[in-house]
């Protein structure tokens, strides 16, 4: 009885809350949102807000035309491969406190070691997906995404160092690489983006999601005007728009990756705030994860509106040796500058 | 409900796909137009896309030229299914001044089937707002003569 309800409730993990569903409708809205705030930046009345919703579901309609010198196989599973990476990887992304019963091991069942090498899988699957066709500007597209992954992972991995160790030295020594450690750390003394030494991090990072998800000023690896998008030049119906889905979603996992690092005591207020409202048990608990859940989407379109869509706005697209130049210059300096701070006791 | 929402989403996301047959680069311009915070015609969903294969729209401009001829229809053939093809400006419709020219194989009509015409040298671009928006509406119907 309890195996069934245990893979009953694994069930749910994966396609209900924080897996397919959750993903699918924040993923989508989130991207909605950030072409109607570019739209409104630029002076434009911009599309509706269910717009990728759209687009989605248009393309799920749409033939799909495998080339003839495809493998078959590879071009048609990869985007999965790539959708399947992401809804894993936003299992293990916390939403503030709330807990998800993993068997045994309920809350450290993978730490940001394990959110890195997840988010490579995507990066991955969409180089496999391009490489399968044979396409000319699939073969320029794969060279620059993989170029546009290298110049990314070293301030990531950076910032998560500085991270890790601020809230290590405070908590058991050493470097913590647990999400929900780095969350109870700061619902405990408040939010990280609050540490002076932490703020070159936070920026680092804002800088960072642009360039993770693909997008403006960053996406020279999908350039619709130069390279006819690249590895998707030769995708088209409903793989198309799985992977359309999975740049949405890495974008949700991207900002809620951002939200926890950084704005993680904000549960506390949301406990509080229930705390006050006089409400106990069952209750309490039931409006304490519905209110975290929606102020976790809050910020996470904050994030996008200024780490996204804004810098969208504003720039052109860079060329990829200005990309990785950018990246393992200037970001990477500001990573550094917090570890550096962290390191020696700021 | 999967079929409705498909049913539904189909006329809300054109996708353009713009090509460019020998045109004198007027009607190139005036495309882009429509796609500027004046006109936005993102508004309405629109999107230029680079590559045919993503495309729901095809916009041709120019005479169809004997060179670019074979060109244009291998690009039309990588379209999939349903797809809507636009002409833009008078060009390839009828071959406008340079009808008779031994270089110009047009009008585009006598190779493939054209759904909408948007006439003008170059036409405004309220008037190819208008002749995409019908597209659109062509293309919600080519979906359900599809399905059947």
């Amino acid at each position: 009885m309890d195996a069934v309800l245990n893979a009953l409730r694994y069930l749910g993990y994966v396609l209900i809350f924080p897996g397919f569903l959750f993903c699918f409708m924040t993923g989508l809205l989130l991207a909605g949102i950030d072409r109607k705030l570019v739209a409104r930046m630029q002076k434009r009345v911009g599309p509706p807000i269910l717009q990728p919703f759209y687009d989605f579901f248009k393309l799920c309609g749409k033939k799909t035309i495998v080339p003839a010198a495809a493998n078959k196989t590879v071009f048609l599973l990869a985007p999965l491969l790539g959708l399947a990476a992401l809804v894993v990887l936003q299992l293990f992304i916390p939403v503030f406190r709330i807990q998800l019963h993993l068997g045994g091991a309920s809350r450290d069942v993978a730490d940001v070691i394990v959110i890195l090498y997840l988010l490579l899988i995507p990066a991955v699957s969409i180089i496999l997906g391009g490489a399968s066709t044979g396409s000319p500007y699939a073969g320029v597209g794969l060279s620059r995404e993989m170029v546009t992954v290298l110049a990314c992972e070293l301030p990531l991995v950076l910032v998560l160092l500085g991270v890790g160790r601020y809230v290590g030295r405070d908590t058991a020594g050493g470097i913590c690489f647990s999400l929900n450690q780095i969350v109870d750390y700061q619902m405990e003394s408040g939010s990280l983006i609050t540490k002076a030494s932490l703020i070159p991090a936070a920026i680092a990072f804002l800088l960072v999601i642009p360039g993770e998800t693909g997008n403006h000023p960053f996406d020279a690896a999908e350039a619709e005007t130069e390279i006819c998008e690249g590895m998707l030049a030769e995708y088209s119906g409903a793989p198309l728009g799985v992977f359309k889905l999975s740049h949405a979603i890495k974008m949700l996992t991207m900002t809620s990756l951002f939200v926890m690092l950084f704005f993680g005591g904000v549960g506390a207020g949301v406990e509080h705030l229930v705390a006050l409202m006089g409400l106990t048990g069952g209750a309490a608990a039931a409006v304490v994860t519905i209110l975290d859940i929606l102020v976790m989407v809050l910020l996470c379109i904050v994030v996008t509106a200024v780490g996204i869509s804004l810098v969208h706005a504003v720039t052109a697209r860079l060329k990829i040796e200005q990309i990785f130049k950018y990246y393992w210059t200037v970001v990477s300096a500001l990573a550094l500058l917090s570890l550096v701070l962290v390191w020696y006791g700021l | 409900m999967f079929k409705k929402l498909i049913a539904e989403s189909t006329g809300k996301s054109p996708w353009l796909f713009h090509i460019n047959a020998g045109s004198c680069n007027g009607c190139d311009i005036e495309l882009v137009s429509v796609l500027t915070p004046r006109y936005d015609a993102e508004r309405l969903g629109f999107k230029l896309t680079g590559s045919p294969r993503h495309a729901d729209i095809v916009v041709v401009t120019g005479p169809v030229t004997e060179q670019s001829l074979n060109r244009v229809l291998r690009s039309i053939e990588q379209v999939p299914d349903p797809k809507c093809i636009v002409t833009m400006g008078s060009c390839p419709q009828s071959g406008n001044v340079f009808r008779g020219s031994y270089s110009v194989a047009g009008p585009l009509s006598k190779y493939v089937h054209v759904d909408v015409d948007v006439a003008g040298c170059t036409p405004k671009p309220e008037a190819v707002i208008d002749g995409l928006y019908l597209a659109t509406q062509i293309l919600a119907q080519k979906r359900k003569e599809m399905k059947k």
